[in-house]
């Protein structure tokens, strides 16, 4: 299988993004394994550090846990954690950027909450 | 004295002022490294500059000046013991044509001590390939496979890859370094590449050395490289600013010039442009103008 990686961030974080994204979709639920570093390592041919520093931050967010022999787990918290997570992170990094984009653009930011519940229409 | 040892010992490799000529030409100047256990190095550089050399030198393939430990051992003068730890490959177009592949695996059974006959022929199970197929009968994805499996039954702490994939097509590349990393590395095991194929194998590395001219250019774990290597895709208006903070290169992509800097804070970076991690290529051809200068 092959990815395309983006050259702008570290791929540890976009493979994290992606087990994160894998969470917020379902795809994987609470009290679910995660596919070994090993497996993750032959099929993205990536260096197993790579790989474990992604887990490693799950880990460390408490939204995996390790299992001594076994492997890694969602957590059954990661939901709500990881929820909580994007909404600070809408908040404090996209929520600027979008900001300063609505910016430049020159858009009336009065006019926007109008079209938030038109759903975009013109 | 004392972190001299112990770098000696924690090494699987530890080179120091290696250098080796050719006549008079220098192939090898003055170059010292240590790689550790459990790291993916790729040795990158031009071709006749140095690469095989070093390999050589590893492997006790032939005789240089300076001090050399693999896994403890001197190549030069104990390189029978050393090669029951080690497995070497220099491209997968080595396997005689009329070998048959239980030929190969008694071949190697007979040659090799740390050999496992039954975990080749476990893996050998799951290909197409059959005991008394030759080699001259195979696909080369099949040959390809036959070396996989004698290498993985190899119970070897270093494996030296020269060029493996050559040759081969980009489906049976993608297989090899797969089944590389799912069968055969851990974290007590180290592997090093040479290739040319670079880009193939930048994400499997844990660490790159740059040779050229017989001397190392940089040696880097890849961690190290994304957080001191930067490439900025350079707004206009900002050129006098980028210019003042010294890229060590740079080029031009779409009218746009694209800078790389060497040890510049990110922050400061952010505000001249877009900025991006460099691959190893373009960091290698940064790093050989750099010598130059």
């Amino acid at each position: 299988m092959s990815v395309n990686w983006n050259d702008q961030t570290p791929i540890y974080r976009q493979l994290k993004q992606r087990v994160l994204g894998m969470m917020l979709d379902g795809l994987l639920k609470p009290g679910d394994a995660l596919p070994s570093v090993r497996q993750v390592a032959a099929e993205y041919q990536l260096n197993p550090i790579t790989v474990l520093k992604a887990y490693q931050e799950l880990v460390d967010e408490e939204l995996v846990e390790k299992r001594r022999g076994v492997g890694m787990y969602m957590t059954e918290s990661a939901l709500d954690k990881l929820l909580a997570n994007e909404r600070q992170r809408f908040i404090e990094e996209e929520w600027p950027a979008m900001l300063e984009r609505i910016r430049r653009l020159g858009l009336d930011v009065q006019q926007l909450p109008g079209l938030m519940t038109t759903g975009g229409d013109k | 004295m004392i972190s001299v040892t112990d770098t000696v010992t924690s090494s699987v490799i530890s080179a120091r002022s290696i250098s080796k000529q050719y006549g008079k030409q220098r192939v090898l100047d003055d170059v010292s490294f240590e790689i550790a256990p459990g790291r993916i190095v790729g040795l990158i550089g031009p071709n006749g500059l140095g690469k095989t050399t070093t390999l050589k030198a590893i492997l006790g393939l032939g005789n240089f000046d300076g001090e050399m430990q693999v896994l403890g051992l001197d190549p030069r003068t104990q390189r029978d013991a050393l090669m029951n730890e080690v497995c070497f490959i220099a491209d997968v177009a080595i396997l005689p044509r009329w070998i048959k592949v239980k030929q190969a695996l008694d071949f190697v059974a007979g040659v090799h001590p740390k050999f496992n006959r039954a975990k080749a022929e476990k893996y050998l199970a799951n290909t197409k390939l059959s005991p008394d197929m030759k080699v001259k009968s195979m696909s080369k994805g099949m040959v390809v496979q036959l070396h996989l499996a004698l290498i993985m039954a190899i119970d070897a702490k270093l494996l030296v890859l020269d060029e493996p994939t050559l040759g081969l097509d980009i489906l049976y590349r993608k297989q090899f370094y797969q089944n590389l990393l799912e069968d055969y590395f851990d974290e007590n095991k180290t592997i090093i590449i040479t290739t040319h194929q670079v880009e193939e194998v930048e994400h499997i590395l844990s660490d790159v050395i740059f040779i050229d001219d017989g001397k190392i250019v940089l040696e880097t774990s890849m961690e190290q490289m994304a957080e001191r290597f930067v490439e900025v895709l350079v707004a206009p208006e900002n050129m006098e600013k980028a210019l003042a903070l010294q890229p060590m290169d740079q080029r031009a992509v779409f009218g746009k010039v694209v800078m790389l800097f060497d040890g510049v804070a990110q922050e400061m970076l952010a505000n001249i442009g877009e900025t991006r991690i460099p691959g190893v290529v373009d960091l290698f051809v940064a790093s050989m103008k750099g010598v130059a200068k």
